[in-house]
């Protein structure tokens, strides 16, 4: 029988409920509530890094002195009594000098609770159940009415959490046999844990201190949500402990906390966050309270108090405190503390067996070869257009398009001219690629203007409505989106001439029934053109130049005389050159028929 | 000498066989990562872009999944896991997917050569050819160890291969640059037909070795002396029980030592092998004149291939193999019939003229990757380790969704091919396709996630 697979007994759910508890405590009281309730007690920034830096440093001296002097039940249930004491009177407490007071009683009290349950819960449960535990006490401070309570109400729901937990913390006192455990060597729980602590507090800091981040990833329809992801991963990271999952499960913590802490970077991602985050989150805190008893290498209560200790002094309140510093000052997650994170977690899962020292010598070395040879990459080019082409080769543009227009093939009629195979493999490297999610880009400069490439990289689906390409706004935030326009606009724009003759030769075929004009103008024109065709359309203040007004003109390149109809469905086509006018080129003939029509309808 | 005191007999090899497995957990999750881009594309993060992932994709299941068998292989063709470097074994596997993931965490910072399947460059690129020198030396150092005990022809059959295999990381260098391209079909942008038989016959010349060098000669003439091998079903291990009582021939013979006795077999069947050679020289001419598909030398050459498609489930029926091998096998022999004549019909002037560019080619693609070559991979597990490669069901459901993507991407393909008009103007179809697409790849990634659970204990 694993560890986790415990029979439910009495024990064993009051131990969960006291993780729940403490957990609950820490989250909504000592987290949360105590915070804003110091802001609105007039408390200025400075008073309130003094309040929190005194509540980690009572913190830590509690949990090292519960460490010393032994931890024992009563000793919990004490400190818990404590800590329901201090939030009750919190909210009348909250100016100076009677919230550092009760900053350091809390801090006293949640060292010792937190320590003491870590050494004790194998005394009285599995692992599993500290899974359980942990995902309960995330999962109440989800549910919509302790989340969004006042400050004060969410002072006195922690104080209900410190009661509950004070009655729920079991008696018993002694270790049950515990073999084929997974050791994970303080030092490196210490790096491990930190390393997710301080990844957690900055995604979680930035994530609280933005209103449109807020409201996206736990605003008041996500909460339930987010209660049931903590829940379901929680419990699934106590019986994962308990199956021997010790060290890997880090690494998928990680993996989840590093894409909550990317995805909130980016705005189109950041629904994603609400998803990782309380994944990541509850599947590492379970393994935080379960390491000093379960997978230190200890065997015994004392012992367990001291490493939870350690761990709870560096991961947690260290850990803590440098996330949100690092958050405060540079108000987003650098992909390469990510990275550094996952490098120090995947690392310890690796070295933490000294079996392995041999593989920890050869990712060394490979990753030391690598760190010396990263100077080989040539510098960057002045021009625009190089650097633009490294932008294309970097973003993987060759993955979607192509840079091949095949001689002979209907590619021409659509794409512009073909180049000879020779000047085509004079590129290092070749850009040819080989799937078009979307158009060949041979000669797209040739068919577009810088503005309306620009326009489709912030937004593809604005100019295209099913469009699968994705969003390439943040390469604007520096100068790689202007670098990519230029680089399109000039290597394509030599074909302009060719392109024009091939839309002078072009006549469609048939007619437009069976096409709905309407329908075709809202999805392709109106974003420039405006829905009632008079040039203010959404995108329209994009453009150096207004869009046309296709009702009132005027009408250089289309006025009335000869072949109207032809030149018209010639521009929808092929586009104007030159201008911001681009081409439809993928459009069936009755569709530019059926547009051509409802176009000339403006006039009329 | 033994294996080193402390750790697995086979170590090095099931160390191979779990990287393998995780790295096509990972590679599986990022292919259905972009197939939900390519419904969701508002799912990009941030920098992590949709182009940047495909390669990561691409590699990982090239160099991480297909790799890792082959290093398996090789580490236990020179019975690295025997031998006094034993506990190296492990270790190079960890610096080889070192070298993957800082291959990864070079794609997505969008550090990449531009070249489809060989995108090494800067510090990756140093980072894999470090992996292949300690590969090297672990396999050289197995060789002086081992190769005492071997008969002459298998050590220097066995150094000719480190003599070659020496020769690979310059070959890497060389073939990643962006200064070296390929013959182009000027027609398409794409491979010529020549190209296309070149790599094939690397993948014939593999197929051709793997029974040879783990499986057993059918008729039973070539059985080593110390007595006869026998399928270990109570052991759960693939390999012949002998009856002498010395540790390095009583217990499990792995099945590369199986392969002593095979070489002679070349010498029955010559045919085959000189048609192998013919098929070596006929892509050295087609690739020197060149062409397009339309020319009747680069579609002669690309027929070339279709004899194999009867000819290697013939050569292999002529060994006995383990047991738990054979829906691979089946599998394996399948895949690669409809990879050939799907390649031959795919060349074909009109045809390629309206697949080139579209899912038609992905598909393809798929059908090389998830078909033919998973189960390549899966066979050669099988017969490293002698563990069965998932339960009847999850085999099943891999080989069916693999068979819904490659024929949802092909009708999508052959609806694109009449125009770029059908991407946009069935966007319900098209994304019908997509989402078979996605639920496909769901699938997968939830069997190799089975496959890498249960060899977690391995």
């Amino acid at each position: 029988m694993v560890e986790g697979a415990v029979p439910m007994n009495g024990v064993a759910l009051r131990a969960a409920v006291a993780v729940a508890a403490v957990y609950g405590f820490f989250l909504i009281f000592a987290q949360f509530s105590f915070v804003e309730l110091l802001r609105s007690g007039g408390a200025s920034l400075t008073m309130e890094k003094t309040a929190l830096g005194i509540m980690a440093a009572a913190g830590i001296a509690g949990g090292f002195l519960a460490a010393w002097r032994g931890v024992t039940p009563v000793m919990v249930r004490i400190a818990l009594g404590v800590a329901a004491l201090t939030s009750s009177l919190a909210p009348f407490a909250s100016a100076m000098p009677g919230a550092l007071g009760v900053a350091a009683a809390t801090g006293a009290a949640l060292g010792v609770a937190t320590v003491g349950l870590s050494a004790l819960a194998p005394a009285w449960c599995g692992v599993a159940w500290v899974g359980v535990g942990t995902g309960l006490g995330y999962a109440c401070c989800n549910f919509p009415a302790v989340f969004q309570q006042s400050p004060a109400g969410q002072a006195w729901i922690g104080a209900g959490f410190a009661v509950v937990g004070m009655l729920a913390v079991p008696a018993r006192t002694e270790w049950r046999a515990m073999e084929h455990r997974k050791v994970i060597p303080l030092w490196g729980a210490l790096a491990m844990f930190t390393a997710l602590v301080w990844l957690d507090s900055a995604a979680f800091f930035i994530i609280q201190h933005s209103e449109d981040l807020r409201s996206g990833t736990w605003g008041e329809p996500m909460l339930w949500r987010n209660a049931a992801v903590h829940l379901v991963l929680a419990c699934v990271a106590g019986f994962w402990l308990a199956s021997g999952g010790a060290r890997a499960l880090p690494g998928v913590a990680w993996v989840l906390l590093a894409v909550a802490a990317l995805a909130v970077n980016g705005e189109s991602t950041r629904g994603l966050a609400g998803w990782f985050y309380p994944a990541g989150v509850s599947l590492y805190s379970a393994a935080l309270v379960a390491w000093p008893g379960w997978f230190s290498g200890v065997n015994g209560v004392r012992p367990a108090a001291w490493r939870a200790a350690w761990l709870f002094a560096v991961a947690g309140w260290f850990g803590s405190a440098n996330g949100i510093g690092m958050a405060q000052t540079l108000k987003q997650v650098p992909p390469v503390f990510v990275a550094g994170a996952g490098a120090v977690v995947i690392g310890v899962m690796v070295l933490s067996d000294i079996k392995h020292w041999r593989a920890a010598l050869t990712v060394a070395v490979v990753a030391l070869v690598a760190a010396f040879s990263q100077g080989t990459e040539s510098p960057s080019p002045s021009s625009a257009m190089e650097r633009g082409r490294r932008v294309y080769l970097s973003e993987g543009c060759i993955h979607c398009h192509s840079q091949y227009v095949r001689p002979g093939s209907p590619d021409e009629a659509i794409w512009g001219p073909a180049r000879g195979v020779e000047e085509v493999l004079k590129g290092e490297p070749v850009l040819i690629g080989n799937r078009r999610q979307g158009p060949d880009l041979t000669n797209v400069g040739a068919r577009r203007s810088e503005a309306w490439l620009k326009v489709h990289f912030l937004n593809p689906r604005e100019l295209a409505p099913d469009s699968a390409m994705p969003s390439y706004a943040h390469l604007f935030d520096d100068g790689r989106g202007q670098d990519l326009v230029r680089y399109l606009k000039e290597s394509g724009v030599s074909a302009t001439a060719s392109l024009m003759a091939e839309s002078a030769r072009w006549k469609p075929v048939g007619s437009g029934l069976g096409s709905d004009g309407k329908s075709l103008f809202g999805s392709h024109c109106a974003a420039c053109h405006g829905a009632l065709g008079r040039g203010h359309g959404p995108l329209s203040w994009h453009l150096a130049r207004p869009p046309a007004n296709l009702s009132k003109g005027p009408f250089i390149w289309s006025a009335a005389g000869e072949n109207l109809d032809l030149r018209i469905a010639r521009v929808i086509k092929f586009g104007i050159p030159g201008t911001d006018m681009p081409g439809h080129e993928t459009l069936l003939d009755r569709d530019v028929l059926a547009l051509k029509d409802y176009v000339l309808g403006f006039r009329h | 000498m033994t294996t080193s005191p402390g750790i697995p007999a086979d170590a090095g090899v099931s160390s191979a066989v779990r990287h393998a497995l995780g790295w096509l957990v990972f590679g599986n999750s990022a292919g259905l990562y972009l197939a939900m881009l390519l419904l969701y594309p508002s799912l990009q993060l941030a920098d992590w872009t949709y182009g940047r992932w495909v390669p990561v994709h691409l590699n990982v299941q090239l160099y991480g999944w297909t790799s890792l068998p082959l290093v398996a292989w090789l580490l236990s063709i020179y019975e690295v896991d025997r031998s006094r470097v034993s506990r190296w074994a492990p270790a190079a596997v960890w610096a080889w997917s070192a070298a993957l993931a800082l291959g990864v965490y070079h794609w997505l910072g969008g550090v990449t050569s531009g070249k489809i399947f060989l995108d090494w460059k800067g510090g990756a690129l140093w980072a894999l050819m470090a992996a292949l020198v300690i590969l090297w030396f672990v396999l050289a150092a197995a060789w002086q160890n081992r190769s005492a005990g071997w008969n002459k022809r298998r050590r220097l059959a066995a150094l000719a291969g480190l003599i070659g295999l020496a020769l690979v990381p310059a070959s890497l260098i060389l073939t990643s640059s962006p200064a070296t391209y390929p013959p182009v079909d000027r027609t398409t942008g794409g491979p010529t037909g020549s190209s296309l038989l070149g790599s094939a016959l690397v993948v014939v010349g593999l197929m051709l070795l793997l029974p040879r060098l783990a499986a057993k000669v059918r008729d039973g003439r070539d059985r080593p002396p110390s007595g006869p091998c026998e399928w270990k079903e109570d052991s759960g291990s693939c390999g012949y029980q002998t009856a002498s009582n010395d540790r390095d021939s009583s217990t499990l013979h792995s099945p590369d030592r199986c392969g002593e006795r095979s070489l002679p077999f070349l010498k029955k069947i010559p045919g085959i092998w000189i048609f192998f050679g013919v098929s070596w020289i006929v892509f050295g001419v087609t690739e020197a004149i060149g062409g397009t598909h339309h020319d009747v030398h680069q579609i002669g050459a690309m027929l070339f291939l279709l004899p194999w498609v009867w000819w290697l489930p013939r050569d292999g029926s002529h060994f006995d193999w383990p047991e738990g091998s054979r829906s691979w096998r089946m599998a394996m022999f399948a895949w690669w019939g409809l990879l050939v004549v799907s390649g031959l019909w795919m060349y074909q002037p009109g045809v390629l003229d309206r697949l080139k560019f579209t899912q038609g080619l992905v598909a393809h693609s798929h059908l090389a990757m998830a078909g033919f070559t998973t189960s390549f991979c899966a066979l050669l597990l099988v017969l490293l380790t002698g563990r069965r490669m998932g339960g009847a069901v999850s085999v099943v459901v891999w080989h069916v969704a693999a068979l819904a993507m490659i024929v949802t991407l092909t009708v999508m393909g052959w609806g694109e091919g009449a125009g770029p008009a059908w991407m946009s103007a069935q966007p319900a179809w098209r994304e019908l396709g997509l989402v078979v697409r996605a639920l496909s790849g769901g699938l997968m990634l939830a069997v190799s996630l089975l496959w890498l659970h249960e060899r977690r204990r391995l």
